[in-house]
């Protein structure tokens, strides 16, 4: 794991969490206007959306973590 | 001969350019509608001031070309690709073992991108990501640069429905580019990992095994091996809807880190130049030279993380 791709990885975090987040809001609030069904599908868009920026924070950020435990950084 | 001081210039010369500078930058400050806030108008002639400047965020139709609609942006973007195109041809006409100024500069650059392919993503792929990253990096940055160029954005045409229009603008400037960048990217990345992972690729987002394999469980008797298996096939397969997902999100994210600090730059530039004209817009000048540089270096940078992550397995990087 060289220093750069540590580097590329955590510069994509930050974007990653807000547009997975806005991304299931909005399309909760579309599908809402669609359906007629209130706030349900946003509520649920909004908690995809959080659980898919923690899974690909996690994805992106599994090896940096590994290579701190095993204290081989590069 | 005379004393060299900073910057290379003799020392009255640079006393000089500096006066000249903080002269500028007083007067701009005046005459710009910060200063006349501060002190009220001063009487000084108003072409020394800049009209309030207008953003459009969708670009806007230059002229038509065989009836298809020519947006600004995408002129930009031609201009940009005949640069790209023109250097390259220049460069690589007459290669000599000991280069010239413009060979050895880009030459320090493309092997500086693919030293860092190859660190990234290790001997082999790196050599087989370097194109699709370098091409993404020169186009992002030359872009960003050439639109930084004086008169880039001055140039007006009329289109045929009386409008004044910009000429050019920067692609990237229009949603349209860093999500077309995005997708191109998102491309490359499902071919790559299907290519070289083949059908376990898909296994990664339809993660249906341990599913099936706790069902064959219960079927042949074993309830508790196969109970205990279903709810981790469950969550496996919610896990793979994750993995789909957040490939979508990735593109979105592209699209707007992109589109959001090309975009920014420029306003920031026409504000900067509005409120106080003249040299005050020299500093984030320099700022948004280093911003393409380094929107250029995330966009390929990312691109290639995620090509080296589709064609490493799963398995293989959580071990």
């Amino acid at each position: 794991m060289s220093r750069w791709m540590a580097a590329l990885r955590l510069v994509g975090v930050g974007f990653f969490i807000g547009s997975s987040i806005v991304l299931g809001v909005a399309a909760g609030l579309w599908l809402d206007s669609r359906l007629n069904t209130g706030p349900a599908i946003a509520i649920v868009g909004l908690f995809l959306g959080i659980a898919v920026a923690f899974y690909g924070v996690y994805r992106m950020l599994i090896p940096l973590m590994k290579n701190k435990k095993n204290g081989e950084s590069d | 001969m005379a004393k060299r001081g900073a910057l290379g210039m003799s020392r009255p010369l640079l006393v000089g350019v500096l006066s000249l500078f903080v002269l500028l930058f007083v007067v701009g400050f005046l005459v710009g509608p910060l200063g006349r806030s501060m002190f009220g108008d001063l009487g000084l002639p108003a072409w020394l001031s800049l009209p309030q400047p207008e953003f459009k965020l969708p670009a806007e139709t230059a002229f038509h070309l065989f009836g298809f609609p020519v947006a600004n942006s995408i002129i930009g973007a031609w201009i940009t690709m005949a640069v790209l195109i023109c250097l390259s041809y220049l460069i690589t006409r007459r290669m000599k073992v000991v280069p010239g100024r413009l060979q050895s500069a880009f030459e320090a650059l493309l092997g500086w991108l693919y030293d860092l392919c190859r660190r990234v993503a290790g001997e082999e792929n790196g050599r087989r990501f370097f194109p699709i990253v370098t091409t993404i990096f020169l186009f992002v940055a030359f872009n960003a640069w050439l639109s930084l160029i004086p008169g880039f954005g001055s140039i007006m045409v009329t289109t045929a429905e009386g409008e004044h229009v910009h000429l050019l603008r920067g692609a990237n400037t229009d949603i349209n580019m860093p999500l077309a960048l995005a997708l191109i990217s998102f491309v490359f990345v499902e071919y790559f990992g299907l290519r070289s992972l083949g059908l376990r690729y898909v296994g990664k987002f339809f993660n249906v095994n341990q599913f099936f394999q706790s069902i064959g469980h219960i079927v042949r008797g074993r309830l508790r091996a196969g109970l205990g298996g279903i709810f981790t096939g469950f969550i496996h397969i919610f896990v793979g809807l994750l993995e789909a997902l957040s490939e979508m999100v990735r593109i979105v994210s592209f699209t707007f880190r992109l589109f959001g600090n090309m975009t920014a730059g420029e306003m920031l530039l026409l504000i900067a130049a509005f409120l106080v004209p003249w040299v005050f817009a020299l500093p984030f000048y320099g700022l948004e030279l280093l911003v393409g540089f380094v929107q250029a270096l995330i966009f390929g940078g990312l691109t290639l993380v995620f090509l080296t992550l589709a064609v490493t397995h799963h398995g293989e990087e959580s071990a």
